[in-house]
């Protein structure tokens, strides 16, 4: 009894951060979404007037498709090159700590010094990257400023700053890899591309699913790149789910519009949660 | 009601967070001090502008003993983002100011204090333009003191046009004038752009009803019920636009994005011409650094009507009777007074302000007006001259409000330019065609 | 062939104990020794590429083309970028909107960092963020070593139910519940109070967890000693959990840092007045309205400080992604 008064003496700060700030904001998220509010005045139960709104917006499936995509292009770009980079960088032995370092100086960065950098790169006159193309004879690349080839831009500008961190944790997981078994493959006369698909991959397979889901969790939420870059254009092409929920509540002042965004946001994310849990429950057995 | 869980928390929170900042401070602490905080102070990017802004508050404060005035420079200073919220919390400063197009909600949703037992503090009071003063007054009640109102001409670099070998005392008067010059300021080299336009953030869709306004279009139909961008102006607006872009290349290749970004190019001096009011004018000037001798304005080409813009003060409607008296004494202090604050011409010149603009037409040819337009013309810091074709115009040209949900149709018709300015390919009809049904279903949903 | 069985068997005993010995804590399984030596290639442990076939002439060759080309590769995507920023920003407005660009500005001149200095107002911003980032680190680290101390050492009732809530707010991204936090932030009066970016910060699951599993590494023995000579759950806290735990406060304390000094969203709607901004947002409202090489310079002095940490503390940042590697 008296152990656990003292346990919670030590618990309650985090409970109460938790309470109000982790806990509550689920629940009101919910409540929110049934209510129409300027946070000024009394806030009216509308029913599900506000998922209407949010479904009809003409926004809102291009929202979900741009979102959609923009992970499968974050997950080609910002999945699979860091996998092959961290194998490349095992192999390595010389100038390790150089490259470490370097592919993760950019996730230091705040993120609204890379994406200005970007900006920068992007624009389509003195811009560096239409200038690079220039010096090859290339012609230059609208970048940001066609849907065609915004949304990607915003997934390179993503995948910059933060690959660092996925390519560390892939060389870590690497670096466990017990070396017998390379030798024992080698023995068995197991080729590289055998080896790679028959020890390395499923030696890290653990890592690869969960690293799998983070990013996936990860890109969902894209938001400061159409932010600052796009404002969700050209042609709605890089209107995020998170940019229009923003939108619905800062631009719209529509609280409750933007809570029910947030509940199908939630509920998607949950269900895919679900799906990979499955998956690697599945896989385990 | 979600209210009083919140006030529960509060509670639980207890010491820790009674720090909290409060904006108003405690008013019964002296019988005859009060505190106001006050929106709009200029930013520190714009040096000169904010020391004339303290300049005016200690004299006011001089003038007002127990009167403490405090400024706030959150820019822009007006920010639908934190309007809101600024408010519930208690951070919304005791005097702020609210563009035209969100007059009708903040009032509806009464975020702004009655103050018609204050307009006497005003004292110039009837002489503001009345039809301005009505978009602020909602049954018989007055919500505002109109602080800016302007049309929409044609903003144009007068350095570039005689670079360009253009005359710059003979803007362009038709699209087609806009064209060629716009071709010729292009034909200067690399980085020139003939003429200036918006694609994304609300602003493509705000210039757009400028274009079409002028044009003679109609964004909605007369009972807002309906879109009526659909017709012959709107794809004229865009024919025109799509064929200065792809044609004649003369718009440059980057799409702008936000207000900043064209008055930044703009200011940059290498921008040929612009839709926009004097007010434009003056803020490439004032906050982008543009040079003040090189910018002239214009009526809008072929001007039919001409959307209307502009601003108002309100103030909080937390504040005690003691803060909105020495709010609208401010407001009229700063900015409704003949040679002080914002129209005391002699220093706005000496610090370099565009002088002469005729960014602001909140008086009419009132008694005020006239007195403002002389003195305005007095320290003109430019040829007034820059000015007249605009001035001509506006007296002509009919202003046209802006529609209403104007937020959420200028997000509609960002779409749209942004198509026309970013794809050769694009099919106006098309973008028009899918806007139009876009529009309409928000109008439904929105009653 | 090997069989996928006996690697999947191997790999799950590997696994398993090393997530072992991470549990064991006390030291987590980054430094290793290196030793260089030009010629042969020297390995010291074995990848992929066997030290035989790395040594072999066609081997070698390829080995040092592939790290040429590597080199190179990241110089120009990862160091770059940093040379193009920095170089941008002691050029003329004129010469940044050159076209083609000089490779090297041909008058080098600081005159935009300080420009950018006093135009971004940098020196409130970069203050306002530090000041942010140590009460975050402060408040968050005194609450959650507290709860974690309480879940592991303590054992309450229902602890296994609170921590199991706690974990559950990792599924949740910090995105999908920011308009009702935001809600809950202005209800509670804490806009432009650091308060309101604190409470958010200390409510972090997967600190908690770090730290809970690691104070479960610590032999009970070591508590129960204490406890006999008379010591008081915070005396045992203060004397015998923290000074072992050294490595897990590190990795957490470096990461509460670097996540509040790369926030945006939160701080963005939070500290509105200008005068209370952090360096991501102030720089994020006045990029647009200030030159270019000005924009460069102030994200020089933005990157600055977390390179410098970066600097600093490389190792035990790289210690904290192998123990968040092992999340979940």
């Amino acid at each position: 009894m008296r152990r656990n008064l003292t346990a919670y003496g030590f618990l309650c700060a985090a409970l109460f951060c938790f309470t109000v700030f982790a806990w509550y904001p689920m629940v009101r998220e919910f409540i929110l979404s049934f209510q129409k509010t300027d946070l000024i005045n009394p806030p009216t139960w509308v029913g599900l007037d506000n998922f209407k709104a949010a479904v009809q917006d003409p926004a809102f499936g291009e929202a979900w498709l741009n979102t959609v995509e923009f992970t499968v292009l974050a997950l080609l770009c910002g999945y699979a090159v860091p996998f092959v980079v961290a194998l490349v960088l095992n192999e390595l032995r010389h100038a390790r700590a150089y490259l470490r370092f370097v592919v993760y100086l950019p996730v230091m960065l705040p993120p609204i010094v890379a994406v200005l950098l970007f900006q920068w790169f992007y624009d389509p006159g003195p811009g560096l990257f239409n200038q690079i193309l220039g010096f090859f004879h290339l012609p230059p690349l609208a970048w940001l400023d066609s849907s065609s080839t915004a949304l990607i831009s915003l997934v390179l500008v993503s995948t910059w700053m933060n690959m660092g961190s996925a390519t560390l944790i892939y060389l870590a997981a690497l670096q466990n890899i017990p070396p017998e078994l390379y030798e024992a493959a080698e023995l068995d006369g197991a080729g590289i591309l055998k080896r790679v698909r028959h020890v390395t991959i499923p030696q890290t397979r653990l890592i690869l699913l969960l690293m799998l889901m983070l990013q996936i969790v990860a890109t969902m939420q894209v938001f400061i790149e159409p932010y600052m870059l796009t404002g969700g254009g050209p042609e709605n092409a890089t209107v995020s789910v998170a940019y229009l929920m923003y939108q619905f509540a800062f631009s719209q002042m529509n609280y409750g519009q933007a809570g029910a965004l947030g509940m199908l946001l939630m509920l998607a994310l949950l269900l895919f949660a679900a799906i990979q849990l499955r998956a690697t429950r599945e896989d385990r057995a | 009601m979600r209210r009083s869980t919140g006030l529960l928390l509060v509670s639980v929170i207890g010491v820790s967070a009674t720090a909290c900042g409060s904006s108003e401070a405690p008013s019964s602490s002296a019988p005859n001090s009060v505190t106001i905080t006050v929106a709009c102070q200029p930013a520190k990017s714009a040096p000169k502008e904010r020391q004339a802004w303290d300049a005016d508050v200690a004299e006011f404060m001089k003038a007002h003993p127990g009167v403490t005035v405090k400024s706030t420079d959150q820019q822009p200073c007006f920010d639908p983002k934190t309007f809101g919220p600024k408010l519930a919390g208690g951070q919304m400063e005791t005097v702020f100011v609210v563009p035209v197009t969100n007059y009708n909600d903040v009032i509806a949703q009464g975020q702004a204090l009655d103050v018609t037992p204050y307009t006497s503090t005003i004292k110039n009071w009837n002489d503001l333009r009345p039809d301005v003063r009505e978009l602020v007054t909602k049954d018989g009640k007055v919500y505002g003191v109109p602080n800016v109102h302007y049309s929409v001409g044609l903003v144009y670099n007068r350095a570039l046009f005689t670079k360009a070998g253009l005359d710059p005392d003979t803007p362009p008067k038709t699209w087609a004038e806009v064209r060629e010059a716009a071709k010729k300021i292009t034909a200067l080299g690399p980085g020139f752009v003939g003429y200036g336009e918006y694609s994304g953030g609300n602003t493509g869709g705000w210039h757009f009803t400028q274009a079409i306004y002028g044009r003679g279009g109609a964004i909605l139909t007369p009972d807002n019920k309906k879109a009526a961008f659909n017709s012959p102006e709107g794809k004229a607006v865009l024919q025109n636009l799509h064929d200065m872009r792809w044609t004649d290349n003369s718009m440059g290749s980057k799409l702008l994005v936000g207000w900043e970004s064209l008055m930044m190019a703009m200011g940059s001096g290498k921008v040929g011409m612009m839709l926009g009011a004097p007010d434009v004018v003056t803020d490439v000037v004032n906050k982008f650094k543009g040079n003040v001798a090189d910018y002239g304005i214009t009526g809008f080409p072929e001007a039919k009507a001409s959307l209307s813009g502009g601003e108002a003060y309100m103030i909080n409607p937390k504040a005690t009777p003691e803060q909105a008296k020495a709010g609208m004494a401010w407001i009229d202090f700063r900015f409704n007074t003949v040679g002080k604050g914002r129209f005391d011409f002699a220093r706005g010149k000496a610090i370099g302000n565009p002088v002469g603009v005729p960014d602001n037409d909140v008086y009419g040819d009132s008694a005020t007006g006239k007195a403002l337009q002389a003195e305005r013309v007095k320290n003109a810091s430019l040829p007034v001259t820059n000015y007249e074709p605009y001035v001509q115009a506006a007296v002509t040209v009919p202003p046209k409000a802006e529609p209403v949900h104007a937020q959420e149709l200028y997000a509609i018709l960002d779409v749209v330019m942004s198509g026309v300015l970013s794809r050769k390919d694009a099919s106006i009809d098309e973008l028009l065609a899918d806007a139009e049904t876009k529009a309409n279903t928000m109008l439904a949903a929105k009653g | 062939m090997i069989s996928r069985e006996k690697v999947g068997t191997a790999y799950r005993d590997r696994a398993a104990s090393r997530s072992e010995a991470m549990g064991k804590g006390a030291r987590i399984p980054i430094k290793r020794v290196r030793r260089r030596r030009p010629k042969p290639i020297h390995v010291q442990f074995r990848t992929i590429v066997s030290p035989h076939q790395l040594n072999s002439p066609w081997g070698r060759r390829i080995y040092w083309l592939v790290l040429a080309a590597v080199i190179v590769l990241f110089t120009l995507a990862f160091v770059f970028p940093f040379y193009w920023m920095i170089t941008g920003a002691l050029k003329t407005p004129e010469e940044i909107a050159e076209m083609p660009p000089s490779l090297v500005p041909a008058d080098p001149s600081p005159a935009a960092f300080f420009e950018a200095w006093d135009l971004f107002d940098i020196g409130t911003l970069l203050a306002n963020t530090a000041y942010y980032a140590f009460g975050a680190w402060l408040f968050s680290m005194v609450v959650d070593v507290a709860a974690a101390y309480a879940l592991s050492k303590l054992r309450p009732m229902f602890g296994n139910v609170i921590l199991g809530a706690m974990l559950a707010t990792l599924m949740i991204p910090p995105m999908v519940i920011l308009i009702p936090l935001y809600v809950t932030i202005v209800d509670l009066g804490l806009l432009n109070n650091p308060w309101g970016l604190w409470f958010p910060a200390a409510a972090n699951g997967f600190n908690i967890f770090l730290l809970k599993r690691f104070f479960d590494s610590i032999p009970r023995e070591l508590v129960e000693a204490a406890q006999i000579d008379g010591a008081g759950p915070f005396r045992v806290l203060w004397s015998v959990v923290l000074p072992v735990s050294r490595p897990i406060l590190g990795v957490v304390s470096i990461f509460t840092i670097v996540a509040s000094f790369k926030d945006f969203v939160l701080p963005l709607l939070v500290m509105t007045d200008s005068e209370k901004m952090t360096i991501s947002v102030g720089l994020s409202q006045t990029a647009g309205a200030v030159t270019q090489n000005q924009v460069m310079g102030g994200l020089v002095i933005a990157g600055i400080p977390m390179i410098i940490v970066f600097f600093i503390f490389q190792r035990h940042i790289m210690a904290g992604l192998t123990a968040g590697s092992i999340k979940g």
